[in-house]
C-alpha cells in the first residue's frame, strides 16, 4: 500500500499534464481546471495559516488582490517581465502580511478574524478608490500574458501548464514546510500556545511567519489569476472571496494536503453549476454551506476518515468471525 | 450644519450602538461572533416596510410586530442551528461560518421576496421637516433617535431591574454557577440571541425611513457594529452603546468636514487600531489570550 502511495503524486501529475489533450476541445472545462488550480494554491496557503498554525483569516482576498494588482501594474506600467512581476506581486503580499501580522498576531481567534476582516475591507476600499493606479471600479484591462522567449502563453490551454506547474511546486513547498521544523512548530502553536512557549518557541516569530508564507501562496495565486483572466476589478476581491477560500478549506478538511484540493475542486464545480440557477445561486450556496456544517462538521475529509474507520472495523470484525 | 450633523451622527451612532449591544450580549452568553446581525437589520427593515407600506398598519404597530417576529427569528436561529452545532462539538470557527452562511441565506431570501431594488419607506409624518431650536430637520431622524434612546433605556432597565435580566447577566458571567443556583442557562442563551435579533430589527426600522430599504443595507452597518463593540470593549454592554455613539460622531463629522470618501475607511481603521493598540476597548474588557 505504501509503495503505491509513493507514486500517487507522480501519477496525478502526469494525469494533470495530459488533461488538456483529452479535454482540449472543451474550452470551458480548461477554464474551470485553470480556476481550480489557482484556488488550490490559494486555499493551500490559507490552510497553512488556519489549518496548521491555527490562526484564522477573514481577509485573504486582500492578499489575493495585492498579488493580482501589483503584478498587473508592475508588468504593465514598469514593463517588468510577467514571471518576475508575479513574484513581485507575491512578495508585496508577504510584506503587507508581515505589517498586519506583527501587531495583530497576539489576538485570539474572534478578534484576529475581525482584524483580518477589516484589513480586507480596507484593501478593497483602497483598490476601489485609487483610480490613478488601479483604475477604480472599472479595473485594469488587457493584463499581459506571460512569455518565455518566443513562446507566449496567451491561450487557456497554454496557461494551464503554467498554473499546474505552479500548483505542483506550491504543493511540494507546502509539504516540505509541513514536514520541516517550521511545520511542526506551527502545529505546536495551534495545539497549545502556552506549552509551545514553554518549550522556547518564539511564538510571535512563527505566527508572523505563518502569515507571510500564507500570503505568498495566496498572493502568487492572485498574480496567476490576473494574468490568466487578463482583467481585474475590485468586485473579485471582496469579503465573499475570503469566505469562499475559507469554505474550501473547511469543506475539504483543514490541516492536510488533500483537504484544500478537494475543497477547491468541489466548491468551484458546485458554484459554477449553481450559476444555472440564476438569482438563486447564492441562496443555494449559503444553504449548501449550512447543511455541510450541520451534517459533517469535520469537512469531507473528516467524513471520509470516519467512513474508512468504520469500514476497517467492519472488515476486522468480519475477519474475526 | 453642526446641529444637523450631530443629529445624524447620534442617530447612526445609536444604530451602531444597538448593533454592538447585540454582538456583546451574544459574545457574553455564547462566546461567539455572530455575522447575522447586519442581515437581521435588513430583514427587520423589510418586514417593517411590508407591514407599514403594503398592509397599511400604523407605524408603532408595524414596529411592534417587527420586533416580535425578529425576536422569534433570533430564537429560532439559536435553537435550530447554533445549538445543534454546539451539541455536535463543532469548533467555534464552524459556528462562525454557519452565521456567515445564514447571512448569505437571509440576504438572498430577501432578494427573492422583495427584489434587489432599494425600496422607499413612505414618510411617517405628514410634514417633511420640523423646526427644533430654530433648525429644520427630518422628523424621521428625530423619531429614530427617540426610539433608540428608549431602546437603550429599556435594555438597561431589563438587564438591571428584572429577574430575567439578572439571570442573563449571571449566566453570562458564570454559566455553571448560574445553573447551580437554578437559572435555566439554555433559556437565557436563547433569549440573548432573540433580543439581539430584535434589536437589529429595530435598527432596520430606524434607518429604513431615512436611507431606504435594500438588500445590502445591513452589510456595512453589521461590520461597523463590530467596530463599535470593540471601541467599547467587546462584551461590555454599556461600552457598546458609548462605542457606537463615538463611532457615529467620528464618522459623520469626518464625512461632513473632510470627505465622505473616507467615511468607511475611517471606521475600519479605527477597528484595526483599537484591536492592535487597545484590544480591551475603552472599558477594559478582557479579550486577549493571556
Amino acid at each position: 500500500m505504501d509503495k503505491v502511495r509513493k507514486y500517487i503524486p507522480l501519477i496525478l501529475s502526469i494525469l494533470l499534464m495530459v488533461i488538456p489533450f483529452i479535454l482540449g476541445r472543451n474550452p470551458y472545462i480548461i477554464l474551470l481546471c485553470c480556476l481550480i488550480g489557482i484556488y488550490i494554491i490559494s486555499a493551500s496557503g490559507l490552510d497553512l495559516l488556519f489549518g496548521y498554525s491555527g490562526q484564522i483569516s477573514l481577509g485573504h482576498a486582500a492578499f489575493y488582490a495585492i498579488g493580482a494588482y501589483i503584478s498587473a501594474i508592475a508588468s504593465m506600467r514598469l514593463g517588468i517581465p510577467v514571471f518576475l512581476a508575479m513574484f513581485i506581486g507575491a512578495f508585496s503580499a508577504v510584506l503587507i502580511s508581515i505589517l498586519i501580522a506583527l501587531p495583530s498576531a497576539k489576538l485570539v481567534h474572534h478578534f484576529l478574524a475581525l482584524v483580518t476582516l477589516a484589513f480586507g475591507e480596507i484593501i478593497h476600499l483602497i483598490v476601489a478608490n485609487a483610480n490613478n493606479l488601479t483604475g477604480g471600479f472599472t479595473g485594469i484591462n488587457f493584463v499581459p500574458s506571460p512569455q518565455i522567449g518566443n513562446l507566449i502563453f496567451d491561450s487557456n490551454r497554454k496557461y494551464y501548464y503554467i498554473i499546474y506547474t505552479a500548483v505542483i511546486l506550491f504543493l511540494l513547498l507546502k509539504q516540505a514546510i509541513v514536514k520541516s521544523k517550521i511545520g511542526r512548530t506551527f502545529i505546536a502553536i495551534r495545539e497549545n500556545t502556552h506549552a509551545a512557549n514553554g518549550l522556547g518557541i518564539n511564538i510571535m516569530f512563527y505566527k508572523v511567519m505563518a502569515f507571510a508564507i500564507s500570503a505568498f501562496f495566496t498572493g502568487f495565486a492572485g498574480a496567476l489569476y490576473a494574468h490568466f483572466i487578463g482583467f481585474i476589478s475590485p468586485e473579485t476581491f471582496t469579503i465573499n472571496h475570503s469566505i469562499l477560500l475559507l469554505t474550501m478549506v473547511l469543506f475539504g478538511g483543514m490541516g492536510s494536503l488533500s483537504g484544500p484540493i478537494i475543497g477547491a475542486v468541489v466548491i468551484t464545480i458546485l458554484s459554477e453549476s449553481l450559476q444555472r440557477t440564476g438569482s438563486y445561486q447564492m441562496l443555494f450556496y449559503g444553504l449548501f454551506i449550512l447543511i455541510v456544517l450541520l451534517f459533517m462538521p469535520k469537512g469531507i475529509a473528516g467524513k471520509l476518515e470516519s467512513v474508512t474507520k468504520f469500514l476497517r472495523k467492519a472488515v476486522k470484525s468480519s475477519a474475526k468471525n | 450644519m453642526f446641529i444637523q450633523l450631530l443629529i445624524g451622527a447620534l442617530l447612526i451612532g445609536s444604530v451602531y450602538g444597538l448593533m454592538a449591544l447585540g454582538y456583546s450580549m451574544i459574545y457574553k452568553a455564547s462566546g461567539l461572533l455572530s455575522f447575522t446581525q447586519g442581515e437581521l437589520l435588513m430583514l427587520g427593515a423589510f418586514i417593517g416596510l411590508t407591514f407599514y407600506r403594503y398592509l397599511n398598519l400604523p407605524f408603532p404597530i408595524a414596529l411592534l410586530i417587527t420586533i416580535i417576529i425578529m425576536f422569534f427569528l433570533g430564537l429560532l436561529v439559536e435553537r435550530v442551528i447554533i445549538r445543534t452545532l454546539i451539541k455536535k462539538n463543532a469548533s467555534v470557527i464552524y459556528v462562525v461560518l454557519a452565521t456567515i452562511a445564514l447571512s448569505i441565506i437571509f440576504k438572498n431570501t430577501a432578494m427573492q421576496v422583495w427584489g434587489s431594488r432599494v425600496l422607499r419607506f413612505p414618510p411617517i409624518f405628514s410634514v417633511s421637516s420640523i423646526k427644533l431650536f430654530g433648525i429644520a430637520m427630518a422628523p424621521e431622524a428625530v423619531l429614530g433617535l427617540g426610539i433608540s434612546i428608549i431602546c437603550m433605556f429599556c435594555m438597561y432597565l431589563f438587564m438591571q431591574k428584572t429577574k430575567y435580566g439578572t439571570a442573563m447577566r449571571a449566566a453570562a458571567q458564570d454559566p455553571i454557577a448560574a445553573s447551580v443556583s437554578g437559572i435555566n442557562v439554555s433559556l437565557t442563551t436563547g433569549l440573548t440571541w432573540a433580543i439581539a435579533s430584535a434589536l437589529a430589527g429595530v435598527c432596520g426600522m430606524l434607518i429604513g425611513p431615512i436611507y431606504g430599504v435594500g438588500i445590502s443595507m445591513g452589510a456595512l452597518i453589521g461590520i461597523k457594529g463590530f467596530a463599535a463593540a470593540i471601541i467599547g470593549g467587546y462584551g461590555n454592554m454599556y461600552g457598546a452603546m458609548i462605542g457606537g455613539l463615538l463611532l457615529g460622531i467620528i464618522e459623520t463629522f469626518a464625512a461632513g468636514y473632510i470627505s465622505s470618501v473616507y467615511k468607511d475607511f475611517i471606521s475600519f481603521t479605527i477597528l484595526i487600531i483599537f484591536l492592535i493598540f487597545k484590544p480591551t476597548g475603552l472599558f477594559n474588557e478582557k479579550v486577549i489570550e493571556s
